[in-house]
């Protein structure tokens, strides 16, 4: 090779690693403004960047975290009391069948584009959501309305059950009575869109969506930040912040040493152990979930024998767990209904510990001390908290002679584990879920997770089935009246936990977050902490 | 020397065939339905699953699913990523730029670090300062990267406040063409001295050894004798001899370090390739756990073979493409 000066030669080792490094930071602070005093920006954390922001994708709820400020369906829920209220839809009528919905929609919705929302663009979206092609996993939720099981099966053009009378006008008709179906509209998936964004076989909608809710999205930066500017034209007025900053942080630790630095102005976690900066900040409020281990009741020894499901439920100590082992966040359960649902039962008995009981219980199973009872194994998706659960749960099960082996693996594992198919049960003998209602209704828990129409992955993992309980499920959604359907539950609930013991009841989750004591107009809600309206905060800062 | 670049760029082939063959054949093998954790969620209509599985191909038999996955990489398609439904190579050129420039700060301190650290040590043999940095450096390079990442965090930005806690910094400078940004410089300080200090201490104990063996040569001696100053001589000549083993080292550490990367950017929140890796093998996302193991494979094979390329300008006794002189 050509010979190089010594000296050259000397020097090109270490510039070769620092060269390309330094120049690119030439110039780079200057490109940045200086924030406008005024500026409201709302920082809050998200664990990961979301799976998706189309509407008909959307399943998870960091997803919903930023989906629910972009768009917006033909009805809300109101975020504190859970009822549902006008959105692009101003009003509606039912019919007294209970089949029809009219809609009257706003004049004044635009999307993001500057377009204006028409009765056509409700239409069409409900369509695509049910279309085959959108493959979308939440096309249950439209799935009572009339026609649609012809449309998804492509036996039809058009959705029989939706007619749109006038640009403002929208009809959507039942195949038969649904309760909660109101309540179901309300749900991220059935949100508006605009054709001519949506109807894009590049899909450019994935990392541009557009909408007609409060926030259009400025930028979105993998694994960085996603930010969310206010919409001027919003409906209900433009929203007080002017952005909101999602900063992605996968480690809690890096989060709360960030939100101490005030690079965040809330923390969706809140540390185990609490330091006096912070402890003004917390807010807890009940979320709508509950916690179980659930029975596979298709596989020994929990096939049959309630005894045996008893006798667990009452060896655990779930005061013991939710309030000394891992406290802030969950409360002790008694049964399916969490507090707030519609159909809750504050008398329900549930399974307070009682060693005792759980002893003689376990001998009428037919396993006295644990005899003949070959081990049990427990299944967890890889969490720190799940490990803490199932320990404690193999602790006071050995107590009584009921030995358990956990399985923990990720989370892919686990639900092969767990699911099983529709005809054949899954491996898991008993594993750990936490089921959040989708709806605030009784029926998005025990109709999805427990009817035996819906046994294996569509959400009935324990394979239960009794006529009596399944009965009852049907009967409250085909009934209008609040107050007898959640005498139907109430009942159905009774059932399962009282007489089957298809779980051991763990917990009813609650949010827990931390706010800085600047941010305003905060609305804490059942739904979670993701979903406290955005568009109705402010920043009050001393001076600022 | 040309023929020895073509030659070792052909060398590559193989390795990033086998890599891919190697991460295709775990991910095919770990328990787990892609399609299952595509449609989300809780409650699945199988039908939908059906589709998502028809749409993918994740019925076909696994040779039949090797070989398209093969044929795909031949034409240079990394295919789509299941859960964001864009291309790999756009999730990968979201992240790579984080983690090069990571990885490529962490390099610099390292080498430049260990050779101060390692000189120092060598000039003060048997003193107090050779004890303390070899300690140092055997700390350095035990201690886990997640653990020092957050003792940084809490020294130098929670209590002392200089740097910022984390992340990549929300106003660096958009690159043209690529529409890739910058990171913040105070934001990329924490990060690479936190993966830095895994092989610095390595470096630094082969720098040591290798003044202390070449501290004792002739040709130190000549050059004493030829007037030259203590400092001159351990740096003209000294230093320059010892580098050789140096660049070797700071090139394998290259593997831990990326291994490292994967750590740091969880601790640091830092947008990089090892987090949308990591995050990738969660989802089951296979196209992109598949690209992002192709694209670290890549880069490791590359840098070592501009490390070797490196070896005739420090050493003109080393010829590439030649067996050494007997």
């Amino acid at each position: 090779m050509r010979r190089v000066p010594r000296s050259a030669r000397a020097a090109l080792v270490v510039a070769c690693a620092l060269a390309a490094i330094s120049p690119l930071y030439v110039g780079c602070r200057a490109t940045q403004a200086p924030e406008s005093r005024a500026e409201q920006v709302y920082r809050f954390r998200l664990r990961e960047d979301p799976p998706t922001l189309d509407p008909a994708q959307v399943t998870d709820n960091l997803s919903e975290a930023v989906l629910v400020n972009l768009f917006r369906g033909l009805v809300s829920m109101d975020p504190a009391t859970l009822a549902v209220v006008p959105a692009v839809a101003e009003s509606w009528t039912v019919s007294p069948d209970g089949l029809t919905y009219t809609f009257r929609l706003r004049d004044d919705v635009v999307f993001h584009n500057g377009r204006r929302v028409i009765a056509e663009d409700v239409a069409w979206s409900f369509e695509r959501l049910l279309r085959p092609a959108t493959k979308s996993p939440r096309r249950w939720l439209l799935e009572p309305l009339d026609g649609a099981a012809d449309f998804t099966a492509g036996r039809s053009e058009h959705l029989s059950g939706i007619s749109v009378g006038d640009e403002r006008t929208i009809s959507l008709r039942l195949a038969k009575p649904f309760a909660p179906f109101l309540g179901m509209l309300t749900m991220p998936a059935a949100a508006i869109v605009p054709r001519e964004v949506y109807d894009d076989p590049a899909r450019a909608y994935l990392r541009a969506p557009v909408g007609c809710g409060p926030f259009r999205l400025a930028r979105w930066e993998q694994s960085n930040v996603i930010e969310l500017q206010a919409f001027d034209r919003f409906y209900e007025g433009r929203p007080k912040l002017d952005r909101v900053l999602v900063r992605i942080i996968e480690n809690r630790q890096t989060a709360l040493e960030e939100y101490r630095a005030g690079g965040l102005d809330s923390l969706d976690e809140v540390p185990r152990e609490m330091t006096p900066d912070i402890r003004d900040d917390v807010r807890r409020y009940p979320f709508m979930g509950v916690g179980y281990l659930g029975f596979n009741l298709d596989r020994p020894p929990f096939k049959g024998n309630a005894d045996l499901r008893k006798a667990i439920n009452f060896a655990v100590d779930k005061e013991y767990l939710w309030n000394v082992l891992l406290p802030g966040g969950n409360s002790p359960a008694r049964g399916i209904i969490p507090p707030g649902i519609p159909g809750y039962d504050p008398s329900l008995p549930g399974y307070p510990h009682d060693e005792a009981k759980a002893r003689a219980l376990l001998a009428k199973a037919g396993y006295p001390s644990g005899k003949g009872l070959k081990p049990i194994s427990l299944w967890v998706n890889t969490s720190d908290d799940n490990r803490v659960i199932a320990q404690q749960v193999q602790a006071d099960l050995g107590k009584i002679g009921v030995p358990v082996t956990i399985r923990e693996v990720d989370w892919g594992a686990y639900l092969k584990a767990v699911e099983g198919t529709p005809e054949e049960s899954g491996e898991a003998q008993m594993f750990r879920f936490g089921w959040y209602l989708d709806y605030p209704d009784a029926d998005a828990v025990l109709r999805l997770t427990l009817h035996s129409r819906n046994i294996g992955p569509l959400g009935n993992y324990f394979r239960y089935r009794n006529a009596a309980f399944d009965r009852l499920v049907d009967e409250a959604l085909a009934l209008t009246d609040p107050g007898a359907r959640a005498e139907r539950y109430r009942e159905a609930e009774r059932i399962a936990v009282m007489d089957d013991a298809v779980w051991l009841f763990l917990n009813y989750f609650e949010s827990a977050t931390l706010f800085k004591s600047h941010v305003k107009g905060v609305v804490l809600t059942p739904l979670g902490e993701f979903r406290i309206p955005l568009e109705r905060l402010w920043i009050e800062k001393a001076g600022g | 020397m040309t023929a020895y670049l073509i030659r070792r760029l052909m060398g590559l082939l193989p390795v990033l065939l086998a890599a891919a063959t190697l991460v295709w054949a775990l991910l095919f093998l770990i328990p787990g339905d892609p399609a299952r954790l595509m449609a989300g969620g809780r409650a699945v209509d199988p039908e939908v699953l059906r589709a998502i599985r028809a749409e993918w191909g994740l019925d076909d038999p696994a040779a039949v699913q090797y070989l398209r996955y093969l044929g795909r990489l031949l034409r240079g398609d990394l295919g789509t990523s299941y859960v964001q439904g864009r291309k790999v190579t756009a999730v990968i050129g979201d992240h790579l730029l984080p983690t090069v420039l990571l990885a490529m700060a962490a390099v610099a301190l390292s080498a430049g670090g260990g050779l101060l650290l390692g000189s120092l040590a060598a000039f003060r043999r048997g003193k107090a300062i050779d004890a303390l940095v070899m300690a140092l450096a055997m700390l350095g390079a035990s201690a886990p990267v997640f653990w020092v990442g957050l003792l940084l965090i809490l020294v130098f930005a929670a209590r002392l406040r200089w740097l910022p806690v984390m992340g990549y910094g929300l106003d660096g400078a958009m690159l043209p063409w690529l529409h890739v940004r910058l990171p913040e410089w105070n934001h990329l300080v924490l990060p690479a001295v936190t993966l830095a200090l895994v092989s610095m201490g390595a470096v630094a104990r082969v720098v040591r050894a290798s003044l202390l063996d070449s501290g004792s040569g002739a040709f130190l001696v000549t050059a004493s004798a030829k007037g030259n100053g203590r400092l001159r001589v351990f740096v003209r000549h000294a230093l320059r001899n010892a580098l050789v083993p140096v660049l070797t080292v700071v090139g394998l550490s290259l593997g831990t370090l990326l291994g490292g990367a994967v750590a740091t950017e969880f601790v640091f929140a830092w947008p990089g390739l090892g987090k949308a890796l990591v995050r990738a093998i969660a989802l089951k996302d296979l196209p992109v756990v598949e690209g992002c193991v192709l694209t670290l494979t890549a880069f490791f094979v590359l840098v070592n073979l501009a490390v070797d390329m490196l070896y005739p300008i420090l050493d003109p006794r080393i010829q590439l493409g030649r067996s050494a002189p007997g």
